[in-house]
């Protein structure tokens, strides 16, 4: 018989115990993967959005974290692009808007661009549809997702918040989760919509040799120069900083540091448990010779046994709830249904730590007895 | 140098030891002073709380006196840095209530010991088997204890406590929980250990019967050796070579 055998046999041994430390580890485990794995599927998608069409700086509303509130005057783009080295400035308002089909807690986002945006043209329109032309007010392109959710086909209608009725012209495809689920209106049609007649959210400027070195921190310069109320930040950092990123991510790992503080615990009193069990049986075996670091080896690898298998559960069940989720029509277009292997490796090693950090206390108690004292224990 | 040099005949010797627990104030053992020899087949015996079990571990290196010395192989138990290998290495224990861990079945709890040894699976489970047969249990080697007889689980308990091959058996009432008939195939077993390996055999009873056919008897009262009585009718072996600590 080999060591890790005895160990696998102790922990078979209590299967209801067992049973339940894996269960409450993989909860634990599996929030975390889940969570974190939505959250940085989100982020991959935002940042895919400009990446698709090769953004470098966006230019918004100085002072203002959530890019939604950022009201800038559309004439400015005009000026942007007349920076030297400036190859593309596209102007765009986005927002959130609730449609009735959705219920009205669930928003959807909506960008508004010309028809001329270059934004516009790098949309993969499925056929039947088309992209928007200056003609088609009050028509609308949606994500492929987004309309899977809505079941809408081109030429139907759909009725936003506020009873205005749009024509869906085109339904487009996106390699990225967040645009799929997203809608795209005419610039003047969401400005007259949302109210924000002349503005925009941001500009997002597309530089002609932005591998050459200090050219974006140059045109960031330039651009800031044109006004006290502007804020250009590269690509990159723009996502990493925006606010709703942020509060994903923050959320994500508030709720997951909330499900493995109870997954610790629970592994703590599982294996404080386990050794108060078996006091007794630890002083027999002490007694019939094994050292101290056999009965530390012994517990600790009870434990890493139970936090790696609720890790194994709780990682594949929280592929299989992202999945679930990223079909859901609430969140569908959010969602990103593939978990990195970062995140479930992540997890894994969060497993590995708290099966370590649960079982450090019982096995320095378990080393701690004298064979003696835990033979005369009952 | 003498290849005796150092040897000591005695291969358990206790001097003025004493063992106060600290949740009482009465002595468990008082100023007891004894010798046991190689090979030697000694009997404790004594009521209960006359402090048996105590010397017992005392000698086993399981607990430490609260004053005066024990010694194994000449050498002070106070000096000896990893009591833990000297159980493992030296000493094989058998308890009254056998102790088996009841997942494992005979087999590997004879293996049990071995995984602080230095044998690699496959022999640990050859020499596992080579015990059971040895105390007769060849044919209960894959049987989970609850499977077995109190004195088949008595046997296994004995095979384990040989697992590393120990110089001396310590045993603290054995036959406690056994019938007659088991009770007398565990101390026959005791006897072969004995006669024909030469191991020494401290042991505690209550049995008189099986106390007389130990070499010696030493009775115990209220922590103190009342009687230690050799023999007359038993062989004593020669001592066997000295083994290093």
């Amino acid at each position: 018989m080999r060591f890790p055998t005895f160990v696998l046999k102790n922990v078979i041994r209590r299967r209801v115990r067992s049973s339940l430390t894996v269960i409450g580890m993989a909860v634990a485990v599996g929030a975390v993967v889940a969570l974190v794995g939505i959250s940085s599927g989100f982020e991959r998608s935002f940042m895919a959005v400009y990446q698709k069409q090769k953004v470098d700086i966006l230019v918004q509303q100085k002072g203002v974290k959530q890019r939604l509130t950022g009201v800038l005057d559309v004439k400015l783009g005009e000026q942007i692009a007349k920076i030297p080295g400036v190859k593309q400035v596209n102007s765009g308002l986005v927002d959130f808007t609730g449609l009735e089909e959705l219920g009205s807690a669930t928003g959807v986002l909506v960008q508004g661009w010309e028809p001329d945006s270059p934004l516009m043209k790098a949309l993969q329109v499925l056929p039947p549809g088309r992209l928007l032309a200056e003609s088609d007010s009050k028509g609308v392109l949606l994500g492929e997702r987004l309309a899977t959710s809505l079941d809408r086909k081109v030429g139907d209608k759909l009725t936003m918040l506020g009873d205005e009725t749009y024509t869906v012209v085109g339904i487009f495809h996106s390699p990225t989760v967040y645009e799929n689920g997203s809608m795209v209106v005419l610039l003047r049609d969401l400005q007259r919509f949302m109210g924000r007649e002349g503005q925009v959210s941001g500009f997002a400027v597309v530089v002609e040799h932005p591998d050459k070195s200090g050219e974006i921190r140059r045109i960031i310069k330039d651009i800031e120069a044109l006004g006290k109320n502007l804020e250009a930040t590269p690509t990159a950092e723009f996502v990493n900083s925006t606010t709703e990123i942020q509060i994903v991510r923050a959320i994500a790992w508030v709720t997951s540091a909330v499900a493995l503080v109870i997954g610790a615990v629970g592994m703590l009193n599982t294996m404080v448990m386990s050794v108060f069990e078996r006091t007794r049986e630890i002083g027999i075996l002490r007694a019939i010779g094994w050292g101290r670091w056999r009965v530390v080896r012994m517990i600790l690898m009870e434990s890493i046994l139970l936090s790696i298998t609720g890790g194994a559960v709780g990682t594949l069940g929280a592929i299989g709830l992202t999945r679930l989720l990223a079909q859901h029509p609430a969140v569908a277009g959010l969602v990103d249904p593939a978990v990195a292997p970062t995140v479930i490796v992540q997890g894994f090693v969060i497993a590995l730590c708290v099966g370590l950090l649960g079982a450090a206390y019982p096995a320095y108690r378990g080393a701690q007895l004298l064979p003696t004292e835990a033979l005369r224990h009952e | 140098m003498n290849s005796n040099e150092g040897y000591d005949a005695n291969l358990f010797r206790t001097e003025h030891v004493s063992k106060l627990y600290p949740d009482g104030q009465v002595h468990a053992v008082e100023d007891v002073s004894i010798s046991i020899r190689r090979g030697e087949y000694v009997a404790i015996m004594g009521p209960s709380g006359s402090g048996k079990s105590t010397l017992l571990n005392l000698l086993g290196a399981l607990d430490k006196p609260t004053s005066g010395e024990v010694f194994f192989d000449g050498q002070p138990l106070s000096k000896c840095r990893n009591t833990d290998r000297l159980r493992v290495e030296k000493f094989g224990f058998v308890f009254q209530s056998f102790h088996l861990l009841p997942i494992l079945t005979a087999v590997e709890n004879v293996q049990v010991p071995m995984f602080e040894g230095r044998l690699t699976a496959p022999d640990r489970v050859k020499k596992a088997r080579e015990l059971l047969a040895m105390v007769g249990m060849s044919h209960r080697s894959n049987h989970l204890p609850q499977k077995l007889s109190v004195g088949e689980r008595q046997r296994v308990a004995i095979a384990r406590s040989l697992a590393n091959d120990p110089i001396a058996l310590l045993a603290d009432e054995p036959t406690g929980n056994l019938d007659s008939v088991s009770a007398e195939g565990v101390f026959d077993l005791f006897a072969h250990l004995h006669h024909e390996l030469g191991m020494t055999i401290v042991l505690i009873t209550h049995d008189e019967e099986f106390g007389r056919r130990a070499q010696r008897t030493i009775h115990m009262q209220d922590g103190r050796v009342k009687s230690d009585v050799f023999s007359e009718r038993r062989r004593v072996r020669t001592p066997l070579p000295p083994f290093a600590v």
